[in-house]
């Protein structure tokens, strides 16, 4: 084959590539969005939804974190992102809605007969007050505690600070893992450790047990009633004055729907708004 | 392939003049974008260093409290907090290295001795293959098998309630440890270094070996003493490359690594070993989701430019190193 005839060859080739993309293109609207990657699993199941009910739009969705995300929407990069947590100062031009509830379990080995803690309890533990099991009570351990969270930058940290430690932080002692599954993962293997994790990871099949806090258990009916202390609105995030409508539209679809709803409460998060 | 590629004349040129001009175009582009990047990253982390100065690299503090203020008035929109020394990261970043490349040398000589020389045919073209593809395994593997294995074993079964019991609440020894990162490291960069010492050992011409086996001098010395000497320049090549890999490497680490900005004490005995500590590219991983706050930003681009500087420096070590050892022969 000559040089020619490849280059002639290779030519054929890209203009066949790029007429087969064009079809798939052609009418259909991408909605690029990024946030939180807790809510990821949740988000992938209605975006599927979604499309099935309209053809014609698309998501494409970067987990790079909460806070990452609504900085994306502020540069223009996105059009909608998701967070975890209610609006700060620096949020500036964007506006928040809130979509569907979550929550954030305490989590021990299934080996600990731990069945309750309290508030106060909890942040003795993760502020290095209680070091050993014998001095929560209620358990059957008498080891050392092994507290699990998450790194100081995550959102689900600063949730639980607000939510448990107040102004404190987290002691120097609680291992610092850099997602919900991972901090699962260190729980189920160790028989001495309790974490913070969200509703999603902790159910059947984690390999970790939920324990009640103030005597009220992580569930999705605790939740949506608000009984539950540990609990939190997910939030869509919108620029405030170039919001797209095909985002709107969506973000009004996961906020009212009953099949939305349904999706939302089998995902392992809680609907909020939607309709019976 | 037929003749005319060859022989086509274009605009006065050959086409090995075109090629050479081109590529080297490529070469200038590619230096200039890692000057660029050189250039920004210092920028970027100008502010960090700036206000900290040479405390930057020292010790004082808590680390996890200096991070969570430079975030928070960061995101509250406060006046910017910049104050940081990385000292337990650094350290954590040196033993961890030094630690698995001090294991991984010897290992790796020996064994890319024992491919070329002494094995078997048969078991010579099972090795090689394994260890090429054990170099190309992600690091996130690594790091599963990390915290899956590695981790709960040292966890459950080295570390006792004593152990734990003695430094609780200052950390915590879950398994996630100078050791587990080390060993997990060791594994990951060995087969780097055995590949690079394996090309170099075959480059040996046969008639040096051959020469001293002739005088009645054993296959073992031979080897040791004319073979590895000889590639002395590639042992160090390897070594460089493997230390660069070790260093910059993140995610495994802040998977194994335990996390927390703490300076392992060498002075605890035993227990330094299954102390946790985080390395300073671990650090830039844990911390990507707090980019929207402009301190922390600097901040990471401090930690990613001393990192870079690490780098160059070991490069430059490393050919400095080469330079007397180059008239024995084999050049890497």
């Amino acid at each position: 084959m000559t040089l020619r005839s490849r280059v002639r060859g290779l030519a054929a080739l890209t203009v066949a590539i790029a007429v087969m993309a064009v079809p798939a293109a052609a009418g259909a609207t991408t909605l690029f969005g990024s946030g939180s990657s807790a809510e990821q699993p949740i988000l992938n199941v209605l975006f599927k939804a979604y499309n099935q009910l309209h053809r014609n739009v698309k998501f494409n969705y970067l987990p790079d974190g909460g806070n990452a995300g609504v900085q994306d929407v502020q540069a223009g990069r996105r059009l909608f992102a998701v967070n975890t947590r209610p609006p700060l100062p620096s949020d500036a031009d964007t506006t928040y809605f809130k979509l569907f509830l979550d929550g954030l379990c305490v989590d021990v080995n299934p080996q600990n007969s731990l069945s309750n803690l309290t508030v106060a309890q909890t942040k003795d533990i993760f502020t290095g007050v209680d070091t050993n099991w014998v001095q929560v009570g209620g358990s059957n351990l008498s080891t050392t505690i092994d507290p699990v969270g998450r790194n100081s930058a995550a959102g689900s940290y600063t949730f639980f600070q607000q939510a448990i430690l107040g102004t404190q932080t987290q002691s120097s002692n609680v291992a610092q893992e850099t997602s919900d599954g991972l901090v699962a993962t260190a729980v189920s293997k160790d028989p001495d450790a309790i974490g913070y994790i969200g509703l999603a990871h902790s159910g059947k099949g984690s390999g970790v047990k939920k324990v009640t806090l103030n005597g009220v258990s992580c569930s999705q009916a605790n939740i949506k009633n608000e009984t539950y202390p540990m609990f939190r609105y997910i939030w869509g995030v919108l620029p405030t004055n170039r919001a797209s409508p095909a985002v709107e539209k969506f973000f009004d679809w996961v906020r009212t729907s009953k099949q939305a709803g349904q999706i939302i409460n089998r995902a392992g998060a809680v609907a909020a708004f939607n309709k019976k | 392939m037929d003749e005319d590629d060859f022989l086509e004349p274009g605009q006065g040129m050959s086409q090995d003049q075109r090629a050479e001009l081109g590529l080297g175009a490529l070469v200038f582009v590619v230096v200039g974008l890692l000057l660029a990047m050189l250039a920004f990253v210092v920028h970027e982390a100008w502010p960090s260093f700036a206000h900290n100065g040479i405390a930057w690299f020292g010790p004082g503090g808590s680390l996890d409290q200096q991070i969570q203020a430079i975030i928070n008035s960061g995101q509250l929109k406060e006046a910017p907090v910049y104050t940081f020394h990385a000292w337990a990261l650094i350290w954590s970043t040196i033993l961890i290295t030094v630690g698995a490349v001090a294991i991984a040398f010897p290992a790796s000589l020996f064994i890319a001795v024992f491919i070329v020389e002494f094995a078997p045919p048969w078991l010579r073209g099972t090795l090689e293959p394994v260890v090429r593809l054990l170099a190309s395994v992600p690091s996130v593997i690594y790091g599963l098998a990390g915290v899956l294995v590695i981790v709960p074993f040292i966890g459950n079964h080295l570390i006792t309630q004593s152990q734990k019991a003695s430094v609780t609440p200052i950390i915590q020894l879950s398994g996630a440890s100078l050791l587990a990162a080390v060993l997990i490291l060791t594994v990951m960069i060995a087969p780097i270094m055995i590949a690079v010492f394996v090309d170099g050992l075959r480059a040996v011409p046969r008639g040096w070996l051959e020469g001293s086996l002739a005088l009645g001098v054993n296959q073992w010395r031979t080897f040791w003493k004319v073979g590895v000497r000889t590639v002395r320049p590639v042992l160090v090549a390897g070594t460089v490359l493997a230390t660069a890999r070790a260093m910059g490497e993140a995610i495994m680490l802040s998977m194994v690594s335990g996390s927390v900005p703490f300076a392992p004490n060498p002075v605890d005995g035993l227990i330094f070993f299954f102390e946790p500590s985080q390395p300073l590219a671990a650090t830039i991983i844990h911390n990507t989701e707090a980019l929207n706050s402009p301190p922390m930003k600097a901040t990471l681009y401090a930690i990613g430019a001393v990192l870079l500087f690490s780098s160059a420096m070991l490069s430059l070590i490393g050919w400095t190193a080469k330079q007397p050892m180059r008239r024995y022969g084999v050049i890497a």
